[in-house]
């Protein structure tokens, strides 16, 4: 491989990284908080879906990411009231959730006939004293939505590990009934956890149809919200780890047009196989490396908070 | 589990107590003048009342979403009641859909059984379906045994294809969600890497396999219903026996409840599970054998689509009873076709389909809560405190 291919390759890495970045992200803090979901597949479509429509409609792509966050969040709201104040199992909630989003998504994309549908992307963005550098310099020339997926990691880093709120919302996900006694309340927090954490899978949807493709396909997201789950556990719920995480995926699914292009033949379908058998691979590592590391997962991800119920 | 009495004073005692006035100003406003509390135990009339309720809810709301998509109204129940269940051909199209249907919602009840979330049905289907081609491709056996081999072979790709994940989450713990969901999508892919390469038709330019030769189909049993169907009936009394009356059945209620207490009590809890996931992927890649027997004739690019999600909807309103999943498959067999004649009919995609189980499965599932809990006014008893 030379040293062409292999610059395209890198460069064309963040690309395919963000997505998972931002999903992995949103699902941090849901988890965090204690609600395991599952639903990151569904609300990625949702994200994918009004990021396109707005985009059609109005052409303005900031304000269609805007809304593509906030119709996930809306949409995650009926899992947020199913699993807080219903108390349903959260794997069915959020299966339903994956499968509410599919067939609404699919429906509204063909009744709306934004299938197929190109739209404008979004601009790059060249970091300047980096990106004149002989060479590597295009490797700093990246859509705006690259570069502002690193404060978003960092502000929600810091949100966790340095402010009494985000202490908070560890509490409510490690320990609720500890967190109930100390005034924390825990239906609410989670409420709003799984509200910010939906519209930042929400954002992640919507990269890949506004910015990435550029266009609108049902099912569109292909297993990427169920990899950012495998990768949530692959990061064992820190955001820097999912960040690594989300690269790592990033340059694998790169390297596929990248082979491609330089004349490689490869068995096609086999090569679509990769980023899921990785997904396996990695979460069978996580888990022989589990017995080793201590488990961090949040002590009570994925059971409901039941005030009334003795323990 | 907390008793009655316990539960009851859970809310009102924060109110009622000597306690300074901000902290009754942060109690949310739901939780003052209602309590929740943990219902024990509910008749079994009522529990069906509110799983009626919820029912005529979703339905109510799939209708909405059908009326929004434009099907007019007055058409709905013509072409959902009368057009589906009393038109023989739409019965007999509602029964050849049944088959594979029945076949996955059982593989979908035997797996959550065990309390293992096989969420890699149609995985395990793709394989099925490949096994029997496999078996048709390269002639394997002589005629009057092809079609048993097919099966077989089916039961065994689809029982194999869940055995990776089975012992990834018995042996190191890893999330079979995930796990079962991955081999999804590299099953699929595979399946496209065989229509489009090696077996595909040289007849044609279509992705799929040539067709099966008539012995290798499943017959009809007459007046146009194929024995497909009875198969699936012949899988749901075995499964009924398996989980109702045999004592393996007891082991997995043993299992579901409480593993551990299951295995302090001598329960084989691993053979069990392992032997209700196995039997689980078995009988998902009887139902890819089904469709691709009993209804394609051929390996066919996309016919496992939509069946995982069903399984698992099946499973979960019939409440992984077997001979419940078989009633709740017709039902979910009968939206199949109805949407594809709304398709027809009235352009509506067939993503509708979905969108309606999705629909119903959380109506039924956030029913539960009134199952599970008593809401309670305080209106008269804080009164009376104060």
């Amino acid at each position: 491989m030379d040293a062409g291919v292999l610059l395209n390759w890198l460069a064309n890495t963040p690309d395919f990284a963000v997505p998972y970045a931002l999903a992995a992200l949103g699902l941090i803090i849901c988890e965090r908080a204690g609600v395991l979901s599952l639903g990151a597949e569904g609300l990625m479509l949702v994200g994918a879906l009004v990021g396109i429509g707005a985009q059609i409609t109005l052409g303005q792509p900031a304000v269609s990411l805007v809304l593509a966050m906030l119709a996930a969040s809306l949409v995650s709201m009926l899992f947020a009231v199913m699993v807080i104040w219903l108390r349903v199992n959260q794997v069915i909630a959020g299966l339903a959730l994956v499968f509410f989003c599919q067939g609404l998504t699919a429906l509204v994309g063909s009744l709306a006939e934004w299938t197929n549908h190109a739209t404008g992307g979004i601009g790059t963005l060249a970091l300047w004293p980096l990106s004149s550098l002989p060479g590597v310099g295009r490797l700093f020339e990246q859509n705006a939505m690259v570069w502002l997926t690193l404060p978003i990691f960092g502000a929600v880093a810091w949100f966790f590990a340095r402010t009494a709120t985000g202490l908070r919302l560890r509490a409510v996900g490690e320990n609720p009934q500890a967190a109930d006694a100390a005034g924390i309340r825990v239906a609410a927090w989670r409420f709003v956890a799984v509200l910010a954490g939906s519209a930042l899978v929400g954002l992640a949807g919507a990269y890949i149809s506004v910015v990435s493709t550029k266009l609108w396909i049902a099912g569109m997201t292909g297993g990427r919200g169920w990899i950012a789950v495998g990768l949530v556990i692959f990061a064992r719920w820190s955001p820097w780890k999912a960040l690594i995480g989300a690269l790592l995926f990033g340059c694998i699914e790169a390297l596929i047009p990248q082979l491609a292009a330089a004349g490689v033949q490869l068995p096609q379908y086999f090569v679509m196989m990769t980023p899921y058998a990785v997904t396996l691979g990695v979460m069978v590592w996580v888990a022989l490396g589990k017995k080793r590391s201590g488990d961090d997962e949040p002590g009570a991800l994925g059971q409901p908070y039941v005030r009334e119920e003795r323990r | 589990m907390a008793d009655a009495s316990l539960a009851a004073i859970a809310h009102p005692a924060r109110t009622d107590m000597k306690t300074p006035e901000p902290v009754r100003t942060r109690q949310p406003l739901a939780s003052r003048r209602y309590a929740l509390e943990i219902r024990q135990h509910m008749a079994w009339r009522w529990q069906a009342l509110v799983l009626a309720i919820a029912l005529l809810v979703g339905l109510a709301i799939s209708a909405a979403i059908l009326v929004a998509a434009g099907v007019p109204a007055d058409e709905l129940a013509n072409e959902f009641v009368m057009q589906t269940f009393l038109d023989g051909q739409n019965f007999r199209a509602v029964l050849f859909q049944a088959a594979p249907m029945i076949l996955v919602g059982l593989a979908g009840a035997i797996a959550f059984r065990a309390r293992f979330w096989n969420l890699g049905l149609e995985g395990q289907m793709v394989w099925g379906a490949i096994g029997a081609t496999a078996v048709s491709m390269w002639q394997i056996g002589p005629e009057n045994l092809r079609l048993p081999l097919m099966l077989v072979a089916a039961i065994g790709c689809g029982l194999l294809w869940v055995l990776g994940p089975a012992w990834l989450k018995l042996k190191l713990g890893v999330n079979e969600i995930i796990s079962t969901l991955m081999l999804n999508y590299m099953a699929a892919n595979f399946l496209l890497h065989l229509v489009y390469g090696s077996w595909k038709d040289p007849k044609d330019n279509f992705p799929y396999s040539p067709q099966f030769r008539a012995f290798e189909r499943l017959p009809e049993l007459g007046a146009g219903v194929g024995s497909a169907i009875l198969l699936a009936g012949i899988v749901a009394l075995l499964a009924w026996w398996l989980v109702g009356v045999s004592r393996v059945g007891l082991y997995l209620r043993f299992v579901d409840a409480n593993p551990r207490v299951a295995h302090a009590n001598g329960v084989p809890v691993r053979r069990t599970i392992y032997g209700a996931v196995l039997l689980s992927g078995a009988m998902a890649g009887l139902a890819g054998f089904a469709v691709a027997a009993g209804q394609e004739g051929r390996l066919t690019q996309a016919f496992y689509q939509g069946y995982g999600f069903s399984g698992i909807l099946i499973a979960f309103l019939a409440r992984n009873n077997p001979l419940a999943a078989t009633v709740v498959a017709l039902l979910v067999a009968a939206l199949f076709v109805t949407g594809r004649s709304l398709q027809v009919f009235y352009q509506v995609p067939f993503s509708m389909v979905q969108l309606i189980q999705a629909v119903i499965v959380v109506c039924v599932a956030s029913s539960d809560f009134f199952i599970r809990h008593r809401i309670r006014r305080l209106g008269a008893d804080s009164a009376e405190a104060a």
